[in-house]
């Protein structure tokens, strides 16, 4: 019996690793098989890995990404945030906006790139303009269902003990709409890689999209297929670190059924 | 303990707009005046208002007209005086049991050090003082209502709103709860307005029963409970008067269900 479930945990633990490694196997057979240009084997991309992580100007592009999706998470967090929470305890604000919102969410955020490009240029106010667009929906959408479906009383109970209506809103609306406020961020992460990735393909500046495609021109492929593994690999990593601090501040939470909203990159 | 009014309600009438745009009277013209260091039972059956009635006491719903009036000034909102306990506990789920307590005392601007030590005291009232650092979603459903009853204690508003506090519990913990409250009670003799419709509980906690009908919310007739205190429950269950007061109110209760089916 133990024995089993011990084989069961060491199962659960490698088995992920295990899929991983029979997906690599099957890039590595099919690729062989092909011999195609345009599809390098694995072991070929694997090896690029090492050789792009000790570029150093490659190790800068892949840090002005994260440092402008930063910056834009940053931004949309002190925006969308305060903005969903009132629009959940205020019906009115909420009939106001939620028309303009719901006509601007299905915009790929990409898609606004040329135009904010005309107005700011291809720099990093630009990319992170669009990426703060991609991330801010997701975001003032959680926050706001999170602060509607808040227990009212709570509320009350505050106001009873003397708080003034502004300052509920951060001490009491907020921690009660927490749960989905970082379910919002977590959605938030995957989208601001997409957005990122996208805004620096269309302006090729510097940045991991930049990379990417640089490397594509040249048809470098296994270069190509590197970055890609980067990528996965960095939304990966971020949304392992995000899930930990999400189950830190949310301990006290009742155990709820979360959205898969895993890191696609 | 017949000290001076401390709330005064006149004329009250409270109605909703429903969904098909009808107005839809919930309390009409509920007149009530409530001593200081009276123990009230409002008592009806769900629908009547009742809960509305101690909301707008609470300053949480605005009434429609008439006026309420607290310590000698109309209500306008919630406000540190009138503390409310709620059925759902209403507990601040990241709070800990004790920065539950201590909350309300923090927003008074007491001091972390000052606020701790009477949060603890209080603790040890409602026998808490082992959970002081459990999360409320660790506790049973009891303990969390006796946390939810110190945190309102503990910044000493001179009116408690309880709005059917121990409905959610069984029946054993209930009664248990029901003699800690009176004990409670007996020591600072806050006025408590108490939302229930359990007869035998609104007989045995109260000094006077107001049994509520139902659509509109009127107040039916007011019982006054004259019953020894303190009041032992393996007593009153075979004391006579208490035994009459709950035949009369069950009887009250059915009529008023009788009539709201009639009407």
């Amino acid at each position: 019996m133990t024995a089993s479930t011990h084989q069961y945990q060491v199962f659960g633990r490698l088995g992920p690793l295990l899929v991983v490694l029979a997906l690599l196997a099957m890039w590595e057979v099919t690729a062989r098989h092909l011999q195609l240009d345009g599809f390098p084997t694995a072991a070929e991309a694997l090896r690029q890995l090492p050789v792009i992580l000790s570029d150093g100007q490659a190790l800068a592009g892949i840090g002005d990404s994260l440092r402008r999706m930063a910056c834009a998470f940053v931004l949309a967090l002190l925006v969308a945030v305060p903005v969903g929470l009132c629009m959940g305890r205020s019906d009115a604000l909420a009939r106001l906006l939620n028309p303009l919102l719901s006509v601007i969410y299905p915009i790929p955020k990409a898609a606004l790139m040329p135009m904010v490009m005309l107005w700011f240029g291809i720099g990093d106010l630009s990319k992170v303009l669009v990426i703060f667009l991609g991330v801010s929906l997701p975001l003032l959408f959680h926050s706001y269902y999170g602060a509607r479906n808040m227990d009212v009383k709570l509320l009350w109970c505050a106001a009873a003990m003397g708080m003034g209506a502004p300052v509920r809103l951060f001490k009491v609306v907020l921690p009660a709409a927490l749960p989905d406020v970082l379910l919002g961020c977590r959605v938030g992460l995957s989208m601001a890689l997409i957005v990122m990735i996208s805004s620096e393909m269309i302006a090729r500046q510097s940045g991991a999209g930049d990379l990417l495609f640089n490397a594509m021109d040249m048809a470098l492929y296994p270069d190509v297929y590197a970055m890609i593994l980067i990528l996965a690999a960095l939304g990966y990593g971020l949304d392992g670190l995000f899930e930990r601090l999400r189950r830190r501040l949310t301990h006290w939470a009742d155990v709820r059924q979360d959205s898969h909203a895993g890191a696609s990159s | 303990m017949t000290g001076q009014s401390m709330i005064s309600i006149q004329h009250l009438c409270k109605s909703f707009y429903t969904a098909d745009r009808h107005t839809h009277m919930a309390l009409d013209n509920i007149d009530l005046d409530i001593r200081e260091g009276e123990f009230v039972s409002i008592l009806g059956p769900s629908g009547c208002g009742k809960s509305t009635l101690l909301y707008m006491l609470g300053g949480f719903v605005p009434a429609t007209s008439g006026t309420l009036v607290a310590q000698g000034k109309t209500i306008t909102g919630p406000g540190p005086d009138r503390g409310p306990v709620f059925q759902e506990f209403a507990l601040f789920p990241w709070k800990t049991v004790i920065g539950n307590v201590m909350y309300g005392l923090r927003e008074q601007g007491v001091g972390r050090r000052d606020a701790r030590e009477r949060a603890m005291a209080l603790l040890h009232k409602v026998n808490l003082a082992d959970y002081a650092d459990f999360y409320p979603k660790e506790l049973s459903g009891g303990m969390r209502q006796r946390v939810a009853i110190a945190r309102t204690l503990a910044y000493d508003p001179a009116i408690l709103l309880m709005d059917e506090p121990f409905g959610a519990l069984d029946a054993h913990t209930r009664t248990v709860l029901q003699n800690e409250l009176l004990e409670i009670w007996e020591r600072d003799r806050k006025t408590v307005v108490f939302v229930t419709h359990g007869v035998d509980e609104a007989v045995f906690l109260s000094d006077r029963v107001v049994v509520m009908t139902r659509s509109p919310g009127r107040i039916k007739t007011v019982i006054d409970i004259d019953l020894p205190r303190p009041r032992v429950r393996s007593e009153l269950l075979v004391n006579r008067r208490y035994q009459d007061y709950v035949v009369h109110l069950e009887q009250l209760i059915e009529d008023v269900h009788l009539e709201a089916c009639s009407a």
